[in-house]
């Protein structure tokens, strides 16, 4: 049984992630009217159509792209120096510290508390079309999955061959891939647990919920 | 050339070493493109090696139009080479090329040819206008279940009245190409369920749903006339035939030879030397009705009776257009390269030379080597390169975006892209000298590593040498 409370002081130690703000792309950057220290939101709204805090403009044949805040958090590092300057694709423009919220806590635990299964390459992973079907229609945990059941869908270098689970049989709790998205080797892409697993899991949740307290 | 050009490379891996290889010979600028995982690859290498300090960019994707066009314009490029794949026959993106606020040349067919050549249905309608043989199918993208089936049925109805005992039907992703996507049919009870795969295949993998259906022919021999016209579009001439019919089973090249038939030594059912005439000259005359302007690939099937079908053109430089060039003399001269006569011809220069100054001498085996499990659906192999070595000679030419390998230093193979890792292409007197030396090379040829769970790399190299001894047969 895992020691949700061992577990939390540990996440306390350090409660936040310093994460690299890049271009998404080639172009001209200029920043916005934001400095050092600044505090920035993510997307808001019920459909997080509302974006966040603008932290630069990039333009590449005559298309700007604003670059927002892609997390909550304070702005630790700006690099001025490429105002008005082309730049490369994934060139640092600055670092956000982002202080981990509730969820991301309970995403932490239920990595540790969840039976998941990896990626054995990198690649791109789908459902095989009728789970993926009932995960769109219905959400993951009402797909039940047993050992050696056929269930991704494993494309790389155009060619795509079946993948199957192996585990112990359970439902889908948590995806963690996107569609078109390369997964690297050893990342988790789903978490599986048995049916009577999930009272515990939402009491876990709630623990968290309760017991965590947000920054910013 | 008056004007001093300089020419973006909008590709990656072994085509953008040699295109940028072939503006060194012509003594031009040049400047490359990468993205994050190919940082480690021989054409970033090579252009900080030949290079100025304006001579290598990353990019976030090789697909993003408007990153390679921006590249251009800080790097005061003039021309963009756009390889093969990609955009190389996106008729879109050379028309925004040519027409944009500041117009660069697009070194490859003018859009108004790809758009034309580069639409599968379209190529088959013009085709069939000139009398060019064309092998029979729909001639539209099908979305519809209903009418795909309808039109399948036709098909194996058609083939059983031709007296065909095995009627086949090909469902083929319309955007797909390079064998991606394509799927046979020996029973009209599985159709559904193979059409809705190859359907929902292409929509993941080309965002379009549509697929051709077509007869299979089997039993044929694939082969290839390799063009070049220059701007004009009026004098088009050939570089001979290409045989490509040793594939993996998802019908990918894997040995390339020129020319297309030798029946000089190998006895075929029909008159080989009329049907490589017959096929230049049908390809030639498709050519002069599109006004074709750059180097291109006109793909048949022969059967084995030697009767040819035109499948599709290629509007682009392909990856074997160097043993094309092996067998090839320019006014008695060797050295053909046919990428620097694409970019030549392309930034305006006249061909220079007429289907006489043009000769054939030898064999040319092109070997594509490649990471893969081929014992295993050639699935490709991914993991680390320590050992990459063979024995030089100078009949021998090695193209690869590989660098430098070992232990300490391996490469890994990025798994976003083609799995192509190099081509060997040998020059033999004749057929039999041209297999001695492929062997020799194969026997040569040294690639190993591992991957991530500590297995060996497997390559295709036994598959290679196995099939060495039938090239050019039935």
């Amino acid at each position: 049984m895992l020691d949700i409370t061992k577990l939390l002081e540990e996440i306390k130690q350090h409660p936040y992630k310093d994460l690299s703000i890049r271009t998404p792309h080639t172009g001209i950057i200029e920043f916005s009217n934001i400095q050092e220290g600044d505090n920035v939101i993510d997307a808001t709204g019920e459909f997080r159509e509302i974006p966040g805090t603008k932290i630069a403009v990039i333009t590449r044949e005559n298309n700007p792209r604003f670059i927002h805040a892609c997390q909550k958090g304070m702005i630790q590092k700006l690099h001025r120096e490429y105002d008005s300057r082309f730049v490369e694709s994934g060139v640092e423009i600055g670092v956000l510290r982002h202080f981990l919220t509730k969820e991301e806590v309970i995403n932490t635990i239920l990595q540790k508390t969840l039976h998941l299964f990896y990626a054995p390459e990198r690649a791109k992973y789908y459902f095989i079309p009728d789970i993926n079907t009932k995960v769109k229609v219905y959400g993951c945990r009402s797909v039940t999955v047993t050992n050696g059941m056929e269930l991704f869908i494993v494309s790389r270098m155009k060619r795509e061959v079946p993948l199957s689970y192996t585990g112990p049989n359970g439902i889908i709790y948590q995806v963690y891939f996107d569609h078109n998205q390369n997964i690297d080797v050893n990342q988790p892409l789903i978490g599986v647990c048995s049916p009577d697993q999930v009272e515990t899991i939402e009491d876990v949740i709630s623990r968290v919920n309760h017991e965590w307290k947000e920054q910013n | 050339m008056e004007k001093q050009h300089k020419v973006l490379i909008a590709n990656r891996g072994e085509i953008a070493v040699r295109i940028i290889q072939a503006c060194c010979k012509l003594g031009l600028k040049f400047v490359a493109v990468y993205t994050q995982e190919d940082i480690h690859s021989g054409h970033v290498k090579l252009a900080k090696e030949l290079g100025d300090e304006n001579s290598l960019y990353r990019i976030s994707s090789y697909h993003d139009a408007n990153e390679i066009l921006s590249v251009a314009d800080i790097a005061e490029a003039t021309a963009i080479h756009p390889g093969y794949g990609f955009f190389a026959e996106d008729f879109r993106f050379a028309r925004r090329v040519t027409e944009r606020t500041r117009p660069l040349v697009f070194l490859g067919p003018s859009w108004r040819v790809i758009r034309e050549l580069g639409d599968k249905i379209n190529t088959k309608r013009i085709a069939r206008s000139l009398n060019v043989p064309t092998v029979p199918g729909s001639d539209k993208p099908i979305y519809d279940e209903s009418e795909a089936e309808k039109i399948a049925r036709t098909l194996f109805d058609f083939q059983i009245q031709q007296g065909v005992k095995k009627p086949l039907v090909l469902v083929k992703a319309s955007a797909g190409g390079g064998g991606m996507g394509i799927e046979e049919i020996h029973d009209i009870d599985l159709f559904r369920s193979i059409y809705r795969r190859i359907r929902n295949y292409a929509m993941r993998q080309f965002k379009d749903d549509g697929v051709l259906i077509e007869q299979r022919i089997t039993n044929f021999n694939h082969l290839e006339v390799q063009i070049i016209a220059d701007r004009s579009g009026k004098n088009p001439v050939h570089f001979g035939t290409r045989n490509c019919s040793i594939q993996s089973t998802g019908l990918q090249k894997r040995i390339e030879i020129a020319p297309g038939f030798a029946p000089e030594t190998i006895r075929y059912t029909f008159d080989a030397n009329k049907v490589m005439e017959d096929i230049i000259e049908h390809s030639l005359t498709l050519a002069r009705k599109v006004n074709y302007d750059s180097v291109g690939t006109w793909e048949w099937i022969v059967t084995k009776e030697g009767n040819p079908f035109l499948m599709e053109v290629n509007t682009r430089i392909q990856v074997e257009n160097g043993v094309s060039a092996a067998i090839s003399r320019i006014k008695g001269k060797t050295g053909v390269d046919l990428i620097a006569e694409q970019i030549r011809t392309g930034l305006g220069e006249p061909l220079g030379y007429t289907q006489k100054d043009i000769t054939f001498d030898g064999i040319g085996i092109e070997y594509r080597i490649i990471a893969e499990d081929t014992e295993h659906n050639f699935t490709p192999w991914v993991g680390d390169i320590e050992t990459f070595s063979y024995k030089k000679a100078p009949w021998l030419s090695m193209h690869t975006h590989l660098p430098k390998v070992s232990k300490e230093n391996p490469y890994t193979i990025p798994t976003e892209f083609d799995p192509n890792l190099a081509l060997g292409i040998v020059w033999g007197t004749n057929l039999e000298n041209a297999k001695q030396r492929g062997k020799e090379f194969l026997n040569s040829l040294v690639i190993a590593g591992s991957n991530s769970q500590g297995e060996s790399l497997k390559s295709n190299i036994p598959f290679l040498l196995a099939n060495t001894e039938r090239i050019l047969k039935f």
